[in-house]
């Protein structure tokens, strides 16, 4: 870090002090409130790491189109659209309001199409169903919470990072 | 941030979750994901990472720390492995997003206007959440010093002192000139500060 130009600042090389100390934590403050950690991102992360233990290839989350001004755990549902890609293969899914209160229906189309069993993984469980042969698939009633997506194809699982559904 | 013991850095405590989990006990490592998920998200926002790519960036990189478990040699630089790991994921997001923008639209590297734009600064409207007027002057001039800059004292802010060497570490900044620096790039900030009319820092 060339910080040459700073070399002519007064207190440059003062050690640091309780006003320091207090400019710190107004940066610290400024930021959790400007650019806030998501909510759940930890619980997200202790589930993505139970997942890494199986042998998968993890998908890219490419595009999220989430409600202007929402971010992904914060948002209500309303329909969201998530496409994850890999060279393999591609998921997309659109997420809505599930008929029972309180959950998720997933719509998921892939490409190439074709019948492949597709898991849902949560912390508490995994339900899997089947895509027809146009690569759709439907899985009604899905807890809100944490959750990857799993598809057998080919020798090694393709899993999807966890999202918040 | 949570700090369970006052005699451990976050950099002990990474080491012990590590030496824990590999002994087949999670729990410790539960506990360090929850405290030190907040200083991989400052780490990979300040690359210029969208917030729903950083969210995934942070998980990819506790997932590497799992499958890695048994490769990082020394403990006391889990810390360290943790932050460069992040850095280098937030970085090559950054380059391949960068690359896709360009092959949809067609048009050609740009200057080095464009490559310097952090995207998504802020999840919302800016001034719905600046509080007031000091606010607003503090978060203008955070954004006025050397992205580095920026970088730095985000991280020294959320972070105990002895984990300032694994910070400087990790963004490959010289060990011993972590205090100077953090010291320059404060009394830069004073500057700026006071040049926009803030009298009283704190």
């Amino acid at each position: 870090m060339d910080m040459t130009e700073f070399d002519d600042v007064p207190g440059a090389d003062a050690p640091l002090d309780a006003s320091d100390a207090a400019l710190l934590a107004r940066v610290a403050e400024l930021d959790d409130r400007l650019d806030p950690v998501p909510d759940g991102l930890a619980e997200r992360a202790l589930f993505a790491m139970t997942l890494a233990g199986l042998e998968t290839e993890v998908m890219e989350l490419q595009v999220v189109e989430a409600p202007v001004g929402s971010v992904r755990s914060e948002a209500p549902v309303e329909t969201r659209t998530i496409t994850f890609t890999h060279e393999r293969l591609t998921v997309m899914i659109a997420l809505s309001v599930g008929s029972a209160a309180g959950t998720v229906r997933v719509d998921g189309w892939m490409a190439p199409a074709e019948v492949l069993q597709v898991e849902l993984r949560r912390p508490d469980g995994t339900r899997a169903t089947l895509s027809d042969a146009d690569g759709r698939f439907v899985l009604d009633d899905v807890p809100r919470g944490p959750a990857s997506l799993l598809v057998h194809q080919g020798e090694t699982p393709v899993t999807t990072p966890v999202i918040e559904l | 941030m949570t700090r369970p013991a006052e005699t451990s850095s976050l950099g002990d405590r990474a080491a012990e979750a590590l030496v824990e989990y590999r002994e087949g006990r999670s729990d410790a490592l539960t506990d360090f994901v929850r405290e030190a998920t907040p200083i991989l998200w400052r780490t990979v926002r300040s690359q210029g990472v969208p917030r729903e790519t950083a969210d995934d960036v942070v998980q990819q990189t506790w997932a590497a720390l799992v499958r890695h478990a048994d490769s990082i040699s020394e403990p006391q630089a889990t810390l360290k492995w943790l932050l460069v790991t992040a850095r280098r994921a937030a970085w090559e997001s950054v380059r391949k997003h960068r690359t896709d923008d360009m092959r949809r639209t067609g048009l050609p590297d740009d200057d080095a206007e464009t490559t310097t734009t952090l995207p998504d600064a802020a999840p919302g409207p800016e001034a719905e959440l600046l509080r007031n007027e000091r606010d607003r002057t503090l978060w203008d001039a955070l954004r006025e010093l050397p992205a580095r800059c920026q970088e730095l004292l985000r991280l020294v802010s959320l972070a105990d002192r002895p984990d300032y060497k694994a910070i400087s570490a990790a963004i490959g900044m010289p060990v011993g000139s972590i205090g100077a620096t953090r010291g320059r790039c404060l009394a830069k900030l004073r500057t700026v500060l006071t040049e926009r009319g803030e009298t009283s820092w704190t």
